[in-house]
């Protein structure tokens, strides 16, 4: 204790105090302060385990909980209904890739068509 | 090829024995170094908590270092731990205020602080019946943390100006007017106390 200049009555007693307290700790401290200086010695290999799983178990569940976020509300799994908008766009692609509505487009013969177009008309209402 | 073997027992010595040294050192502290985290945490396990996290980060990091710096890299590695789980402890605390299906019965969980005695009518009346110790424990953990650590590094531990300035990050004039004002604080609420 260096009490060069701390020659006051009460610093003294406030050192004694103190210091008889550390010294007077129950024998459950003193053993589990003995233990904690034991594993604060340990080589780092032993010790390494307990480490890693200190910080990196919250580190590990940041990074799950963000992948299940991405995973949920990603872009790939788009949970709204369909609405009109997105239905008539995707009419509209199914007729483009309709062969046979290509093939149609494609007839010179319109006149043809249209008499077909007409005998049928004529045969649901009249039949 | 002898000479790197050679040069590996060496090196495995000098391990072994700066592991003893450190070990010295610290069977050495750890039960001051106990009492100021329980003073300023008033939890054992919390306190205990703190003292190992010091001890595990000065063995890791900073075994290599001089031995005569040990001492104060050792507290301030401590303070910073016991500041660390106050904050915590605080955000806690706030958090669970906030919480709107916290118990109500909740509240009535003892707070170690609050339920301290107050010591502002007079301390020093009280210090021979509550025990001179109890007293100077209560005041001490009334202080700001800054001039607890320079009564507490400076008085119980002994370190000089210097080695308080280092364990406390700051400088020798920070440390005397810290120490200086935390002896004014604690005798104007224990007086000249006997023990």
């Amino acid at each position: 204790m260096n009490m060069n200049n701390q020659g006051g009555e009460f610093e003294r007693r406030a050192a004694e105090l103190l210091r008889a307290s550390a010294g007077g700790l129950d024998g459950a401290t003193r053993s589990r302060l003995a233990r904690a200086r034991a594993a604060a010695l340990e080589p780092a290999s032993r010790t390494r385990s307990w480490l890693d799983f200190r910080y990196l178990a919250p580190a590990g569940a940041t990074v799950a909980a963000v992948l299940a976020t991405v995973l949920i509300v990603g872009p790939g799994r788009q949970s709204t209904p369909v609405n009109d908008a997105t239905g008539s766009a995707l009419y509209d692609m199914e007729l483009l890739a309709d062969a046979d509505a290509f093939d149609i487009a494609q007839e010179s013969d319109l006149e043809f068509i249209e008499w077909a177009a007409a005998q049928g008309e004529q045969d649901g209402t009249g039949g | 090829m002898a000479l790197p073997y050679c040069e590996g027992l060496a090196l495995s010595a000098s391990k072994d024995e700066i592991r003893r040294e450190l070990n010295r050192f610290l069977a050495d502290v750890e039960r001051r170094a106990y009492r100021m985290a329980r003073i300023a945490l008033r939890h054992d396990d919390d306190a205990l908590d703190a003292v190992q996290d010091a001890m595990l980060q000065l063995a890791r990091r900073y075994a290599d270092r001089p031995a005569a710096e040990w001492r104060p890299l050792f507290y301030r590695i401590l303070e910073n731990r016991i500041r660390d789980m106050q904050r915590r402890r605080m955000v806690r605390g706030k958090v669970m205020a906030l919480l709107p299906w916290r118990r109500d019965g909740e509240d009535d969980l003892p707070d170690p602080v609050a339920e301290a005695p107050d010591h502002a009518p007079g301390l020093a009346e009280q210090v021979d019946g509550m025990g001179a110790l109890v007293a100077l424990e209560t005041a001490l953990a009334r202080l700001p943390p800054r001039q607890r650590e320079a009564f507490l590094l400076r008085n119980m531990e002994g370190l000089d100006v210097a080695q308080t300035a280092a364990a406390m990050g700051c400088s020798d004039g920070s440390v005397k007017t810290h120490y200086f004002r935390a002896v004014q604080a604690l005798q104007a609420q224990l007086g000249e106390f006997r023990t």
